[in-house]
């Protein structure tokens, strides 16, 4: 009898802790790991609709008038809608919850050794938030008037008044859909920050973190830091777009250039923000695949933080023409060209740690290698740019455009698909196909050069952005161009179509893929010392790692083995 | 859990009690450093009393003084940076004549706190619906000016200029169906300048109609 | 459903208590998200002298008395705060309730503030500084409110002698809120 009740007892006990069962027990669970599945699957279906987009109204400008097909003609206010949700999308519901939210939910507390966040709750209701962004971003699309047509920048009076853009909706809800994400990342960051100053491993010195970890928390102090004054604008522009206050109307005692430094103090960190965690993969992929000990750990750490300073300083680089006093302009030329140096450094320790390493070209590596490359001449493109006196040209066409997706693709999709190889086996328990990772990214870094060296080609000789027909300026619109504008076109078309094979792939190995043990890469961080996948609690609660050592002890000359995992007693 | 920390909060309370009506008393007297110090100076100082001993600040680990002290060096910076263009209504090369007429506005005494909303709008559009009104002052007014009489601010710069619709000239020898092929197909199909661009992409033949329609109305009466 | 805290959130690598530590980090945000929308203010106000006169209408009477209501509520919570260390959870909950108490008389008064400016036509929209006027103070009040409900949960755990810890994490998110209307009080009633 006291047996039954025992046995019943652990029973509703073990209920209490599993909670619902079932489909529910995804919906609701607190567990770090599927919190982070949640922000990666969320990530992902709105990269499609953000590359959907990006194929619509590239199809128009390449091909004006035709009828896309999926789609339909693209009207001009159409072509807003889709260039301001493109841009907005790939940033705010892309790159921050893969790169920051998914692989930082996932990764932080495995590779500090434990068990969870420091706010199970809290983690869940940061994605519930970011999911009714999502999805309040979502209808926007499909109420009258369409999706927001005012740039992903927002500039008042454009944005604040809705005859101005034509899509009044739409571009309130746009509004409280970046607020709300904003919302849910501070309070994400938060848990992240916490976790990893306070819920380390014994033996876990501030030293012996990864860089990838401390990058995703350098990145949410900086996000956190920076996002303030942009809320507060978010809200008078919210008030001005609906309750007919004149925060940004300067015949009413406001100033519209209140708002671009509102949005552009943020809006440089946040670059940096999406940036860190990208490097942060890099660097450890680089030395896991190199067999390396990384080039310089401190190094990478303090110019990161470095960077995160500097990145602070350098704003008003976007504003070179809107007519800021011309003296603030000297400053920022200077900032933006000094914080090109920080950058680079972080390149150069990736190069350096490469160097005399064995380098094994596995996919994940092959990503880390493009991401250098690609974000390096992506950088360099910037130092035009951040020249006041050539930005005058250069400022509002597409050498602006190519410039940042020459350093965004790189961050979000390159860095993506790199963490996403790597850890994939740590994720699902299975190896992703080596054959199809390596077609995967063939196809997407060819045909992703030939998309934007034809428009860095363009906007030298002086192509405007935001035109959705050039046509109607005969200087844009002779028939070379068009065949650039055709090449680029066609190139994310064949960009988009090679996607499929990366889905291929992750369905294929996900049901019948080679069984991944716990550490198929022989790296040393904590997360490979634990089941693949791990459980719930990532490690029996007797058996949380203790750390001996840093996090990159590869081809130590004491040991057998090229790698000396932290948790491993001396 | 904290130590227990010696604080007399009461003598703290009642200290902040103190402030707050030397905050309240000071401006009263009139004099401009007086105020500024009365109000802003006595904030200072409660909020560091409170931050201090009420927040338990002075007792905190250092980490967390340069977590929040960087916070508020982002806000100076925020502030100092923004200052030169909003603050300031005239640069070097610019002046922002909006402001400093509703300064003047506001100072001549015209400024009672219950001004009039928004100002009147180019047209107000119906999602969904074409508008030639608003499709004219979207599209062709830059060149031609809303008024149709081709003074618009973009067409200052054209050679030909664009064309000027009140002008009796224009129309000795265009009618309706000349408009509607010039916005249709360009100026360039009939003979004319290619900066007048072909809108066939961009509108359909029944909405050209309604913009030909429209640019009749600038034709001045006999 | 009862929830296990998990181990992660017992650690403390910096020394100081996870809940406190976040705390701190919100506090840290907050400042940035006041301090943008404080400092676009005084952008405005400074490029713009002719505002004294829509400013002028403030109450500055009113004013003082919310702020002394605040100071109070600030009092009380740190007398709760003194009394969840010494592990009576009774006592803080009482002082709590006075907190929270001072907080809905901090919303009463300005309710009535706001009722009578406003039938007296200024609005949100009327005017610039009342743009900002309304959206500063509302921004705060907002977090008045935030903060009483999470108060008053605290409390009820407090009184069952539950969780006492948070007496003083409530607390320090109290007396930011606080030190924000220690700063707007000079600004929209006094120095105006």
């Amino acid at each position: 009898m006291a047996d039954t009740a025992v046995a019943i007892d652990h029973e509703s006990h073990a209920d209490a802790h599993h909670g619902p069962t079932g489909i529910l027990k995804y919906v609701w669970s607190t567990d770090h790991k599927i919190i982070a599945m949640q922000y990666l699957f969320t990530g992902m279906f709105m990269a499609v609709i953000g590359g959907f987009m990006a194929y619509v109204f590239r199809m128009q400008l390449a091909f004006p008038g035709i009828s896309v097909p999926g789609y339909g003609q693209v009207s001009p206010g159409e072509y807003n809608s889709l260039i301001t949700n493109h841009g907005s999308i790939m940033i705010f519901w892309v790159a921050m919850p893969v790169l920051i939210a998914a692989f930082g939910n996932f990764l932080i507390p495995l590779m500090i050794g434990a068990d969870d966040m420091v706010f199970p709750r809290i983690n869940r209701l940061s994605y519930q938030i970011f999911l009714l962004s999502a999805l309040i971003l979502l209808a926007s699309l499909f109420v009258a008037g369409g999706g927001f047509g005012g740039a992903w920048t927002s500039y008042p009076p454009l944005s604040a008044v809705g005859e101005y853009n034509q899509t009044n909706i739409g571009a309130t809800m746009w509004l409280i859909a970046v607020a709300l994400e904003f919302v849910a990342f501070l309070l994400g960051g938060i848990n992240f920050i916490v976790t990893l100053m306070n819920s380390r491993a014994p033996g876990m010195k501030a030293y012996d973190i990864p860089l990838t970890a401390w990058m995703i928390v350098l990145a949410s102090v900086l996000f956190m830091l920076s996002v303030g004054p942009l809320i507060a604008g978010a809200a008078m522009l919210l008030f001005d777009q609906t309750l007919g206050t004149g925060f940004f109307d300067p015949a009413r005692g406001g100033d519209p250039i209140l708002w671009q430094h509102l949005f552009w103090f943020f809006g440089h960190p946040e670059v940096y923000v999406v940036l860190l965690p990208a490097i942060g993969f890099t660097i450890d992929i680089t030395s896991t695949f190199a067999r390396k000990k990384v080039f310089g750990y401190k190094i990478m750490l303090y110019t990161a933080v470095a960077t995160a300073v500097l990145s602070f300083f350098v704003w008003a680089h976007h504003q070179f023409v809107a007519g800021i006093d011309p003296r603030m302009a000297n400053v920022f030329t200077i900032t933006t060209l000094l914080i090109s140096v920080p950058v680079g450094e972080l390149l150069f320790v990736m190069i350096a740690t490469l160097y005399g390493g064995a380098i094994r070209l596995a996919v994940p590596m092959l990503w880390a290698l493009s991401f250098i490359a690609e974000f390096l001449i992506g950088g360099v493109t910037g130092i035009f740019l951040g020249a006041s006196g050539a930005d005058i040209y250069f400022h509002d066409t597409y050498f602006v455009l190519a410039h940042f997706h020459y350093t965004f693709f790189p961050i979000a999709i390159i860095g993506t698909f790199a963490a996403f190889t790597y850890w994939f086996p740590k994720m699902f328990g299975k190896m992703l196909d080596e054959r199809l990772g390596k077609i995967h990214f063939w196809g997407t870094i060819i045909p992703f050069n030939f998309i934007f060296i034809p428009l860095f080609m363009l906007g030298g000789i002086g192509q405007h952005r935001r035109i959705y027909n050039f046509e109607h300026f005969p200087e844009l619109a002779e028939p070379w161009m068009y065949n650039l504008r055709a090449i680029a076109t066609i190139s994310l078309v064949i960009m988009l179509l090679f996607q499929l094979v990366f889905f291929l792939n992750v369905i294929k190995s996900w049901i019948g893929g080679e069984k991944a043990g716990n550490n198929p890469w022989k790296a040393n961080t904590l997360e490979w010392s634990t089941v693949s996948p791990p459980p719930h609690g990532n490690w029996a609660p007797a058996d949380l790692p203790k750390v001996y050592r840093g996090p990159y002890e590869y081809g130590h000359p004491d040991r057998e083995e090229d790698y000396w995992p932290q948790n491993e007693p001396d | 859990m904290s130590e227990h920390h010696d604080v007399n909060y009461k003598k703290i309370y009642f200290t902040l009690l103190f402030l707050l009506v030397v905050s309240i008393i000071g401006p009263e007297i009139g004099i401009v450093w007086v105020t500024l110090v009365a109000a802003f100076g006595v904030a200072f100082v409660k909020a560091y009393l409170v931050i201090e001993n009420f927040m338990h600040l002075r007792w905190e680990k250092r980490l967390m003084k340069w977590a929040l002290g960087a916070s508020l060096a982002v806000m100076m910076l925020m502030f100092f940076g923004v200052a030169p263009d909003v603050m300031r209504h005239d640069g070097r090369n610019w002046v922002n004549e909006a402001a400093i007429a509703a300064v003047e506005r506001g100072v001549a005494g015209h400024d009672d706190g219950i001004t009039e909303g928004p100002t009147e709008m180019a047209g107000v559009a119906e999602p969904g619906v074409f508008s030639p009104t608003v499709a004219f002052n979207q599209a062709c007014a830059a060149c031609h000016g809303q008024a149709g009489d081709g003074a618009g601010p973009a067409g200052a710069v054209l050679d030909p200029p664009p064309a000027n619709f009140t002008d009796p000239a224009f129309w000795a020898e265009r009618d309706e169906d000349r408009i509607f092929t010039v916005i249709r197909d360009g100026a360039a199909a009939v003979g004319g300048s290619p900066l007048m661009v072909p809108w066939r992409n961009t509108y359909n033949d029944e909405q050209i109609q309604q913009l030909a329609e429209y640019v009749l109305e600038f034709r001045p009466q006999e | 459903m009862s929830h296990a805290k998990p181990i992660a959130t017992l650690r403390s690598a910096t020394g100081i208590p996870t809940g406190r530590l976040a705390i701190w980090w919100v506090l840290a945000s907050e400042v940035v998200i006041f301090g943008g929308l404080i400092g676009s203010y005084l952008l405005h106000r400074l490029g713009h002298p002719e505002w004294a006169d829509a400013a002028a209408v403030t109450n500055t009477t009113i004013g003082a008395i919310n702020t002394f209501v605040l100071l109070t509520s600030s009092f009380t919570a740190v007398l709760a705060h003194q009394a969840a260390e010494k592990g009576d959870g009774k006592t803080a909950a009482k002082y709590l309730l006075f907190t929270i108490g001072g907080a809905l008389t901090f919303v009463c008064i300005k309710s009535y503030e706001w009722w009578s400016e406003i039938s007296h036509g200024y609005t949100i929209a009327s005017h610039t500084f009342w743009s900002f006027y309304y959206t500063m103070a509302g921004l705060h009040a907002l977090h008045v409110i935030a903060g009483a409900i999470i108060m008053g949960v605290v409390a009820l755990d407090a009184y069952r002698g539950r969780e006492l810890h948070r007496v003083e994490l409530i607390g320090i998110y109290w007396h930011f809120v606080d030190v924000v209307w220690i700063f707007l009080f000079p600004l929209l009633y006094i120095a105006k």
